[in-house]
């Protein structure tokens, strides 16, 4: 049976349409002219005006600690949740999982306005503190979603083995299903953390004065400044690193389930029996 | 059974006093200040009113609200056109050929939202390289304006969202029986029809996803209109942030948001009922679980 | 003697369903003792129970003397093997093996020592380094029960541990089980659902079906003399005869059976009064066919029961041929080993007129019956009309 082309023109199409914005866009930041218009010739210099910007890098030193913590903080209550949710199922957890679910679906303007109106009516500043207990709030539900995924493939009998074989039923947790579990908890903290040094309109709505982010940063630099060249080439700055970080944690991943764990190399490769 | 109601209690603490501290008293909170009247500080007034709920029928209102509700619309439809034939073609890709084209998708969904955005400023800005193709080979006039308009904010809601509508599509698709399609033909049908019978009903809960992950987040858009919008395509998310940040009247904010959580929850509630299915939708469910 | 395991009156409900149903069973020590039945049957909770995995509802579990029944799993010395072997993924043969040496805090030397030792009895000394995904089913099995033997423990459960091996490799390890109980001795209680396992390898096998025992028996008694319809119908093939008793004479008696025109003759130690119902079980290879009966001598041809009926279908496995025969209302199977002298007779096809007889030693009477555990029997009959087209090369097992 022919096979129409169609989809896959549509699907070419639309990795160009998917592509092109940022391609343009790294390459201006290169681009000697102010307009990305016209091309006058490569230059470092954006760069260079990036690299003496210090606000930008205080923003970031900003983002990376309030990433951190958010990513530990949502790192243990994900967990936590995602172990209860997955153990029982009574009408606690029913609740338990709405409570957890609902915020995925909630558009984040919603959530950083209703943030807002919580810490002004306990009246309490905005600053680092709110940045961080926003973004462990919506970090909670991915890091539940990832590690609970991997909790309903958990084979539970390992958990029998190892109390059968003398385990008490905390050791059996740390040695045995902690470790297991551990691919979910990295992949969900790897998730929160990518999110918490994206996030723009919560963040937007909880911070304060001297909390600058990364992303509050680039906007108030699009909103008002002139030196569109300079946001190109920090912009191009953090696809790159980002590019690099998936990639990475794609070849990592790859490695070391590899060598930790072979079941799962075997059963995406099949090539080792 | 009591030792085991309080190990459920004690792993379930932490999370269920997080997310009802931070997550369902906040949104309660949105609904119970729009009710009260604003001071003159930025803070939020003591008694109750409702005021504030009348002064939406101010004919700005309608308008934005009208305007929010057909873009995110349009965006959903758009996405969901485009996505089809991505994920089907995706679906019947090589097997290594599907996770490059998986990454390959998810990428630029990695890359910092403004920054996606404010790509698309740049391009469709009056200096920018697209007016400039557009020009010379005659589709528009020098004076076009490709940015700060309704067709732009619904041009970067497409692209931003794209990638959030072919995934879930993609996955349900991975899982259809593509027999079931070259069987359909066999029986006669011919291939848009076996598509259209087939292929959508057996991918239909990756579509409905695939329109709730576009349609709810474009509802609440607030810096796609910001950057890429004008006056004239300002969206409720715009509002909302005006009334908090510039008014500082967080009581007529609080409205604008109630009407949204309203406006993205009661749907999604109305759906969560007449699915009831999600696998990890539990207690009251049970026994539909048994059966399947 | 007091017993090494016992339950006494054990219950567990799950919900509405009663899994084990006031089950009392003793095990000697050093036995190897299997639960079989079929799957639900409550033999795998019954299993869990002694491993503590499951806690009864009413009753005791008792171990060497000491009540465990509401002790944790961990402070039994029991181990089980579990059906999909449980190997921890994230270790290697080495420390799976450890493992229960380490959380009961031995020595570093006494762990190195003992896993050594035991890699050595299950062969696996090469493998130690590597994971439980790298090795095959066989080694995994291996590893599995050099896990649950390295501490010494007290029982060996053993869950369905040959299930997920094909026949061959199961046939091995069925041997090389037997030769692990040989060397180490320790109680081995064994859960199945396949009668072939079960028989080769027990001293005593419990026959279960609904949360409850049927039969306790060495496996020749639970094959030879079943009790119940049950245990005749699940472990191997039978025929079902039902009638009553006309007269008795010595250890014989004589039965009227339904839809059979002439007295079949059985072996009556049930001390089986005249006139009471009875039913029979005659196993197929207990039923000698031929196109021509042979002449019996007096006193034997005393005991034979010989019927005449109709071929209705035949089916060739292998080691022997499966005959239904239509005989008055009943179809009675049968089984033919392939030898020598049988070639010499004329060759036996469908429609033909045949002889069946048994001894009447042969027959066995049932003490309980239940007519749905006719259903049991593999029943080509059923399908016999609709799949006649099919005849030629349809009636592979």
């Amino acid at each position: 049976m022919k096979r129409s082309l169609l989809p896959i023109v549509i699907l070419i199409i639309v990795l160009v349409f998917l592509y092109l914005p940022i391609v343009v866009l790294s390459l201006n930041s290169f681009n000697a002219s102010r307009f990305s218009g016209t091309w006058d010739g490569f230059t470092l210099k954006w760069y260079s005006t990036l690299m003496q910007d210090r606000t930008i890098w205080q923003a970031l030193v900003n983002s990376l600690i309030i990433a951190t913590f958010a990513t530990i903080g949502s790192c243990i209550i994900g967990t936590t949740a995602a172990l209860a949710l997955n153990r029982w199922q009574t009408r606690l957890q029913t609740l338990h999982n709405a409570l957890i679910y609902t915020p995925l679906v909630v558009p984040e303007i919603l959530m950083g306005m209703s943030l807002l109106l919580l810490f002004t009516a306990l009246k309490i500043d905005c600053g680092r503190h709110t940045i961080l207990l926003a973004h462990i709030t919506f970090c909670v539900s991915f890091v539940a979603m990832t590690v609970l995924a991997r909790l309903q493939d958990f084979d539970t009998s390992l958990i029998e083995a190892g109390r059968d074989l003398g385990a008490t039923a905390f050791q059996a947790f740390i040695k045995i299903q902690l470790p297991l579990l551990m691919p979910g908890i990295i992949a969900g903290g790897l998730l929160a953390f990518t999110l918490s040094v994206d996030d723009f309109v919560i963040t937007f709505f909880v911070s304060g004065p001297g909390s600058t982010t990364l992303p509050l940063r680039v906007y108030s630099m699009i909103k008002h400044s002139r030196q569109m060249p300079v946001i190109n080439a920090l912009s191009t700055l953090l696809l790159a690193v980002t590019f690099l970080a998936v990639i990475a944690s794609r070849l990592l991943q790859i490695k070391r389930v590899s060598r930790s764990h072979p079941f799962i190399s075997t059963t995406i490769g099949g090539t080792n029996k | 059974m009591n030792h085991k109601r309080l190990h459920e209690w004690i792993v379930s603490l932490p999370s269920l006093f997080w997310m009802v501290a931070f997550f369902a008293v906040p949104t309660l909170l949105v609904f119970a200040l729009s009710f009260r009247p604003a001071d003159t500080l930025g803070g939020i007034g003591a008694g109750w009113t409702l005021q504030t709920w009348s002064h939406l029928s101010n004919p700005n209102y309608p308008s934005i609200i009208w305007r929010t509700i057909w873009i995110s619309l349009a965006a959903t439809v758009i996405c969901i056109l485009l996505a089809l034939p991505c994920a089907y073609a995706m679906a019947r890709a090589p097997v290594r050929w599907r996770a490059i084209l998986t990454t390959l998708i998810i990428l630029p969904f990695w890359t910092n939202f403004l920054i996606r955005v404010f790509a698309w400023r740049q391009l469709l800005h009056p200096n920018g390289p697209l007016k400039q193709i557009l020009v010379s080979i005659g589709i528009i006039t020098p004076d076009t304006l490709l940015l700060y308009n309704s067709g732009a904010v619904l041009l970067v809601s497409v692209y931003s969202f794209l990638p959030f509508a072919i995934l879930p599509i993609y996955a349900a698709a991975e899982k259809f029986d593509f027999s079931l399609l070259e069987a359909a033909r066999d029986l006669g049908a011919r291939s848009m029809r076996a598509f259209i019978s087939v292929f959508i009903p057996g991918i239909r809960r990756g579509l409905i996803s695939a329109a709730l992950m576009v349609f709810i987040p474009a509802l609440g858009s607030y810096v796609i209109p910001d950057l890429v919008g004008g006056p004239t395509s300002e969206l409720l998310g715009n509002k909302i942030a005006q009334r908090t940040f510039f008014d500082r009247n967080l009581p007529h904010a609080s409205a604008l948001s109630a009407l949204l959580a309203a406006g993205v929850l009661i749907p999604l509630a109305l759906l969560a009922l007449a699915m009831r299915k999600r696998p990890n939708e539990r207690g009251g469910v049970g026994s539909d679980r048994k059966k399947s | 003697m007091s017993a090494f395991v016992s339950f006494k009156n054990v219950t567990k409900r799950f919900e509405t369903l009663t899994a084990v149903d006031n089950v009392s069973l003793d095990i000697e020590k050093g036995e190897v003792f299997s639960l079989l039945g079929p799957s639900g049957c409550g033999k795998t909770t019954l299993l869990r129970m002694l491993a503590g995995l499951e806690t009864p509802d009413s009753g005791r579990v008792i171990l060497d003397g000491q009540d465990i029944t509401n002790l944790p799993p961990n402070l039994r010395r029991v181990h089980t093997i579990f059906q999909n072997y449980a190997l921890f993924p994230h270790m290697t043969v080495w420390d799976n093996i450890a493992f229960p040496l380490r959380v009961a805090r031995y020595p570093k030397q006494e762990i190195a020592r003992r896993v050594k030792g035991i890699l050595e009895l299950i062969r696996l000394g090469d493998h130690d380094y590597k994971y439980p995904s790298q090795i095959s089913g066989g080694q995994k099995q291996r590893v599995a029960i050099a896990r649950a033997l390295v501490d010494q423990p007290q029982v060996l459960l053993l869950d369905e541990p040959l299930a997920a091996l094909d026949l061959k490799l199961r046939q091995h390890m069925l041997l090389e089980l037997d030769l692990i109980h040989d060397k180490v001795g320790i109680t081995f209680l064994y859960v199945t659902h396949d009668q072939g396992e079960a028989m080769s390898l027990s001293d005593r096998i419990a026959v279960m079906n609904n949360g409850r025992i049927e039969q306790i028996d060495p496996p020749a008694k639970i094959y030879e003399a079943p009790r119940s319809s049950f245990v005749a119908a699940f472990i191997g093939d039978t025929n079902f005869l039902q009638g009553h008793v006309t007269s008795i004479s010595h250890d014989y008696c004589n039965l009227a059976i339904v839809g059979l025109t002439s007295s079949v003759k059985s072996y009556n130690d049930k001390a089986i009064r005249a006139g009471s119902m009875v039913h029979l079980s005659v196993r197929p290879e207990k039923i000698h066919i031929a196109k021509t009966p042979p002449e019996f001598k007096d006193d034997l041809a005393d005991k034979i029961n010989l019927f005449s009926g109709v071929v209705e279908d035949i089916v060739y496995q292998g080691s022997h041929t499966k005959y239904w025969v239509k005989v008055g209302a009943h179809r009675i199977v049968t089984n033919m080993p392939h030898m020598r002298f049988q070639l010499d007779q004329e060759e036996i096809t469908w429609g033909d007129s045949v002889a069946l007889w048994w001894h009447a030693d042969d027959a066995f009477m049932l003490e309980q019956f239940h007519a749905t555990d006719a259903a049991l029997i593999d029943p080509p009959a059923q399908y016999e009309e609709d799949v006649e087209i099919f005849r030629g090369t349809g009636n592979e097992p």
